[in-house]
């Protein structure tokens, strides 16, 4: 390269520099999109009160389904998405009440139905708004098919899976959102 | 890369970060320049004990001292509670942050806030700092000032003009409540815990004195030769300090570690003044281990009060409670067995269709303690109380007394919390008109006679089991014995050895974790953020922020007929 190039190059990222930071500072940095086909386990969870939920009937049932992975001890991602899924049903208008929230737990064995239904009410959960534990086993086996393992919950990441009702499809976003930007991502897949 | 091509872009790599630093500055908000200042904004109309305890309450609760939720925003426009979350989820109770999940939640207590950080050995004092001459290392942030703090927690942006990252929460707070909530951040980790000095961090571990030499032997044989194994090495690192894996954090870290043992004496109800008279002596920044083979509510109750740290006592019988902090346990014990069994019945069958019950217990806090967790975990449920029988001190389960209490009760279920001794009354049960279906017992109370259950009885006993399958077990245990050296009984039934050996792998992880932020807080707020561990005897340890019983198993077992009777698995080893 030679010197002209290399100045060159030097300014551009320099102009970038000056733009990145003001704008970055605005707003989350953006979530990571994508569309991913997901083949759901066949396994049987335990919901807040203690009822045994079948997954795949849950997630596939035709109605509009949200699905992240938590924990009830977290100390930061989660309270951040768990933040974003109150906010979302605060926002829901009346005719778009039947979104179902999923928030599958990745302790299972810390979260217990009672540690899960504190969990909601400290978010003033409304119904429609699920937190799932279930044996390791089928816990693994589903973060693994959302691709979505990870073998220390202290390492876990944020991600937020949106199911496309039409396809079947998921609208998996890697990242925290904004209120805006995930009410823009759940009307853009029609799920408000 | 040639010299040449390195020189140009170490040029580049300068002009950027110089490009970026102006204007990243240019576009964040100014904050209000003032001189730092080491006393706190004055709380108006309050005493300083009195602001520290509001202050408290937004910092661990998130409640305003009005009573109301702190309000703020987070990831730029979700309006939050603090009641959802406050500071202490990310920032921890001892204020010294968190990493998770590629998040860095940098520290907010007192000390840290007083002090410049820098991008480079950010865990420095300023005066070493000054000795290793660094004090012209780039400042990632000079130290904050009541106003910067106050402008930070209301707009995001730090004194050095970086507005932080969006999920640290932008606060809605009156002048006076943030000078309530600054007047507890300066105090909050402020100085250095006792227990903890310059060369030497120590410990201490409680024995009392019914405990057998058998017994004291199997916790301080693999303690000492942990002590001493560290010790030895430290004579090469000095406290100099060692290279962590992620870097540089651990300079100045490294410490010897000394143990005492405090025997006490006599009845329980004295334990807390000895303690106390232990504490004033020999300042010690944590309990670690213990033994008592009675109720370990009064040495929790000393920690508690006390603000001192306990790590993972070897006992059955510890305070169950949500909200106490300062003692680790390993399990819930007893209560944990009582709690399977109620999950386990609940997991079978609707509660409210699952018939009469019946707990039968012997006299004391064994037999307390799992009648409890039975209960409660029942009640939670939904499940209809049991019918609960309490045997006399000293009494026998004896085959008329069973047949007596089942034909008034007329059980479908009996949790028979007692020993062996009950047995003959179990195998006369067997085959008889209107028996239970199912009868439980405690293999911990059991113990060793756990495999002399009769014949006959085998198939209609389940067992609480709150162990790893002993078929699986051995392969894990081996791996403890790095720390047995001088045993000649390596794996007793207490399992002594083999838990004060996973204590002390939890501790060395503590150890390192901690740093060199020697607050007791700190030190119980680094246990709790571990990643699992496989370790001897129970299948998982697990930890998170507020969670105090690392085993949350308990198999639900049954023993194979023949004569040499095997426990067979009969539940997952966490049953919800």
């Amino acid at each position: 390269m030679t010197r002209r190039t290399w100045n060159l190059a030097g300014l551009l990222l320099g102009l970038w520099s000056m733009v990145a930071p003001g704008l970055l500072a605005q707003a989350p940095a953006p979530t990571k999109r994508s569309i991913e086909t997901y083949t759901v386990p066949e396994v049987t969870l335990v919901n807040q009160n203690g009822a045994k939920v079948n997954l795949k009937a849950v997630l596939e049932s035709g109605e509009p389904v949200i699905l992240d992975f938590i924990f009830g001890t977290c100390t930061t991602i989660c309270p951040v998405l768990s933040a974003g899924y109150a906010n979302l049903q605060a926002k829901l208008p009346v005719e778009s009440a039947k979104v179902h929230l999923i928030s599958v737990s990745i302790d299972p064995e810390n979260d217990t139905p009672k540690v899960m239904r504190d969990y909601l009410k400290r978010y003033r959960a409304k119904p429609g708004w699920d937190f799932l534990t279930g044996r390791r086993e089928d816990i693994d086996k589903v973060m693994r098919a959302f691709g979505a393992y990870i073998p220390n919950k202290m390492a876990h990441y944020p991600l937020t899976l949106i199911r496309d009702r039409k396809t079947g499809k998921w609208i998996r976003l890697f990242g925290l959102m904004s209120s805006s930007e995930f009410i823009e991502e759940c009307r853009k897949d029609e799920v408000l | 890369m040639s010299p040449r091509v390195l020189l140009r872009f170490r040029t580049l790599r300068c002009w950027t970060l110089g490009l970026c630093l102006l204007v990243t500055a240019a576009f964040a908000t100014p904050p209000p320049q003032s001189k730092v200042t080491d006393k706190p904004i004055k709380v108006s109309g309050l005493s300083s004990d009195k602001a520290l305890a509001l202050g408290e309450r937004m910092y661990r609760e998130g409640i305003l001292p009005s009573g109301e939720p702190m309000q703020a925003v987070v990831s730029t426009d979700i309006p939050v509670v603090g009641t959802s979350f406050s500071c202490m989820s990310c920032h921890l109770r001892g204020g010294l942050g968190s990493w998770e999940g590629g998040i860095v939640t940098l520290p907010t207590n007192g000390a840290k806030l007083a002090q410049a950080r820098y991008w480079k050995f950010p865990n420095l004092s300023p005066e070493e700092r000054q000795s290793m001459s660094l004090k012209v290392a780039p400042q990632a942030r000079p130290a904050y000032t009541d106003e910067t703090l106050a402008h930070m927690l209301r707009t995001g942006v730090d004194p050095s003009r970086r507005e932080l990252h969006y999920v640290m929460p932008r606060y809605d707070l009156s002048d006076q409540d943030m000078a309530i909530l600054i007047h507890y951040l300066r105090s909050l980790s402020m100085d250095l815990s006792p227990g903890a000095d310059a060369t030497t961090i120590r410990f201490a571990t409680v024995i009392t004195d019914e405990v057998s030499p058998e017994d004291q032997r199997d916790m301080l044989v693999p303690m000492n030769n942990y002590i001493n194994l560290h010790n030895q090495l430290s004579k090469g690192f000095g406290t100099r300090g060692y290279y962590s894996v992620d870097g540089d954090e651990m300079i100045g870290a490294y410490r010897r570690l000394s143990l005492s043992v405090w025997k006490l004496h006599g009845a329980p109800g004295t334990w807390a003044v000895q303690l106390q008279a232990y504490l004033d002596k020999d300042p010690v920044l944590a309990l670690v281990g213990g033994l008592t083979y009675g109720d370990w509510k009064p040495i929790h109750t000393f920690c508690e009060t006390r603000k001192l740290p306990c790590l993972l006592p070897l006992t059955e019988l510890p305070v169950v409670s949500d909200s106490d902090w300062y003692t680790q346990y390993f399990s819930k014990g007893y209560y944990q067995e009582g709690q399977a069994a109620a999950r386990f019945l609940h997991q079978k069958g609707d509660p409210a269709s699952s018939g009469r019950i019946l707990t039968i217990s012997q006299d004391g806090a064994e037999g307390a303690a799992l009648a409890r967790g039975f209960r409660e975990t029942w009640s939670e449920l939904g499940g209809e109380a049991a019918v609960e029988v309490q045997l006399e001190k000293g009494e026998v389960l004896s085959p008329s007394r069973l047949q007596a209490i089942l034909q008034k009760e007329k059980p479908v279920t009996v949790l028979c919390w007692t020993g062996g001794s009950s047995f003959q009354a179990l195998d006369a049960l067997a085959g008889r008109d209107g028996q239970p279906q199912v009868v439980f017992m405690s293999s911990r109370l059991l113990g060793s006679k756990v495999y002399d259950l009769p014949e006959k009885a085998r198939g209609f006993t389940w067992l609480t089991y709150p162990y790893r399958d002993p078929k699986e077990e051995p392969n894990v245990s081996k791996y403890a014995e790095t720390l047995m050296a001088g045993m000649k009984e390596r794996h007793s039934p207490s399992r002594i050895a083999t838990r004060t050996f996973s204590m002390i792998q939890v501790l060395k992880q503590g150890l390192m974790d901690m740093n060199r932020f020697f607050y007791r807080d700190n030190f119980m707020d680094r246990i709790s953020m571990q990643r699992d561990q496989v370790l001897p005897d129970y299948l998982r340890l697990s930890f998170g922020p507020g969670q105090r019983y690392a085993s949350k198993g308990c198999y639900i077992m049954q023993l194979s007929p023949g004569p040499k009777g095997e426990l067979m698995r009969m539940s997952e080893w966490v049953i919800h």
